[in-house]
């Protein structure tokens, strides 16, 4: 006998207790959807992000940040490997499956995997405020996370992009005490992620967003969005960089005289676009990840068992 | 394909512990596949690889049948009652 609940409010009491689901437990419907959903979306951004990564590996000056790429794009591919395999074990749809619509532009990653990557700034800008801001939205997943395959996973993979992070603030510090034209390369970067990497954390969540109820998701979308601009503004601004944000001030009266970071408010179309691969660059990425994985199909193919000769 | 249960061991003194899944086509492949997604810095001295159609997994009903033998564990509260009791008299 598999574990079971009579109903949602049976699984809810389940969860409110600490409970922690596994894939063998006969989960109610809607959060075997709902999780699924999410993994694979985190498995598309993984797989998207790593092969952005793989880009630059060429182009990465000095043999020192080539090992490092190579490093981090062993990383992201490899907790794109975990997470299908968590996602796969859910019974929804196969790796494969999985795989094909991501090549058809039938499943959706990341926003900040639709934009391209103009210079080396570009990717250290990545290296350094993408993977924050997705190192913290996978924290806050990892502190309560009930899917017990995921969690598991989690732990490896949010314990990785805490280096990552710090080889990116490593690359930024170069810049910023670098010559002029390495200043203004990332003031340049700066601006076109700035914003990418804030829209990253999602509009405002929907009070009843199952996701928190059934505690994948442990904070709102805007607490982690507000909580990492505070955090990043002084920070580039320390550096000597400049926000692209004509409307961004300090309100020290803020937050019981705490004081906050207030920005503009955000435009969210540049993320729905984007959800319908209709960034800027969500044609191209897709179509090179799927000629990666018609490339790579010997790989899958000599991985194939053998049949046994009688 | 095969789907293999990944356990591993950090040096030292701590215990095995589950930390994912992964498909092979053979053990042997297994054992290479495993350490590039599980062990690429160290984490683990020991690795043990289960085929996940090996693993039993447990009835609930066979687990179920523990919560009524209160005599099998001892919480200390009849203890620490009768101390508390006896600390009484003795001010008294």
């Amino acid at each position: 006998m598999t574990r079971t609940w009579s109903d949602l409010d049976d699984f809810q009491a389940f969860i409110d207790g600490g409970g922690m689901v596994e894939p063998n437990d006969d989960m109610p419907a809607p959060y075997r959807d709902e999780v699924f959903r999410f993994i694979e979306f985190h498995a598309n951004s993984e797989l998207m992000g790593g092969l952005t990564e793989r880009d630059w590996i060429p182009r990465a000056p000095g043999v020192r940040l080539k090992q490092i790429f190579l490093a981090k794009t062993q990383d992201e591919i490899g907790h794109a490997h975990l997470l299908y395999q968590v996602a796969a074990d859910m019974g929804l749809k196969t790796r494969t499956e999985m795989l094909e619509q991501l090549f058809d532009g039938r499943s959706r990653f990341h926003n900040v995997f639709h934009y391209q990557a103009v210079t080396w700034a570009d990717q250290i800008a990545i290296a350094y405020l993408v993977d924050a801001a997705a190192f913290a939205s996978q924290r806050a997943v990892f502190a309560e996370c009930t899917y017990g395959p995921y969690k598991r996973v989690l732990k490896r993979i949010v314990s990785e992009e805490g280096f990552h992070m710090r080889h990116g603030e490593e690359m930024l510090l170069r810049l910023a005490e670098g010559t002029d034209t390495q200043r203004s390369m990332f003031q340049d970067a700066l601006t076109r992620w700035w914003w990418p990497a804030v829209q990253l954390f999602g509009p405002d969540s929907d009070p009843n967003d199952p996701l928190l109820r059934w505690k994948i998701k442990s904070q709102t979308n805007e607490t982690l969005r507000h909580a990492y601009i505070q955090k990043y503004v002084p920070l580039l601004q320390s550096y000597g960089f400049e926000i692209p944000d004509d409307n961004l001030r300090f309100d020290a009266e803020a937050e019981d005289g705490k004081g906050a970071w207030l920005t503009t408010d955000i435009d969210w179309e540049p993320l729905k676009a984007t959800m319908r691969q209709g960034g800027p660059d969500s044609r191209r990425r897709i179509s090179t990840a799927a000629a990666n994985y018609a490339d790579t199909a010997w790989v899958r193919s000599a991985l194939e068992p053998k049949p046994v000769a009688a | 394909m095969r789907t293999f249960e990944v356990f591993l061991k950090r040096p030292g003194k701590d215990e095995f512990r589950h930390v994912g899944s992964m498909q092979a086509p053979d053990p042997e492949m297994a054992q290479v596949l495993a350490r590039d997604s599980y062990c690429r810095r160290g984490e683990g001295d020991q690795m043990w690889l289960v085929d996940r159609s090996d693993v039993v997994e447990v009835d609930q009903e066979v687990l179920a049948t523990t919560t009524d033998l209160a005599h099998r564990t001892n919480d200390g509260s009849a203890v620490a009652a009768r101390r508390k009791q006896l600390r009484a008299e003795g001010a008294s």
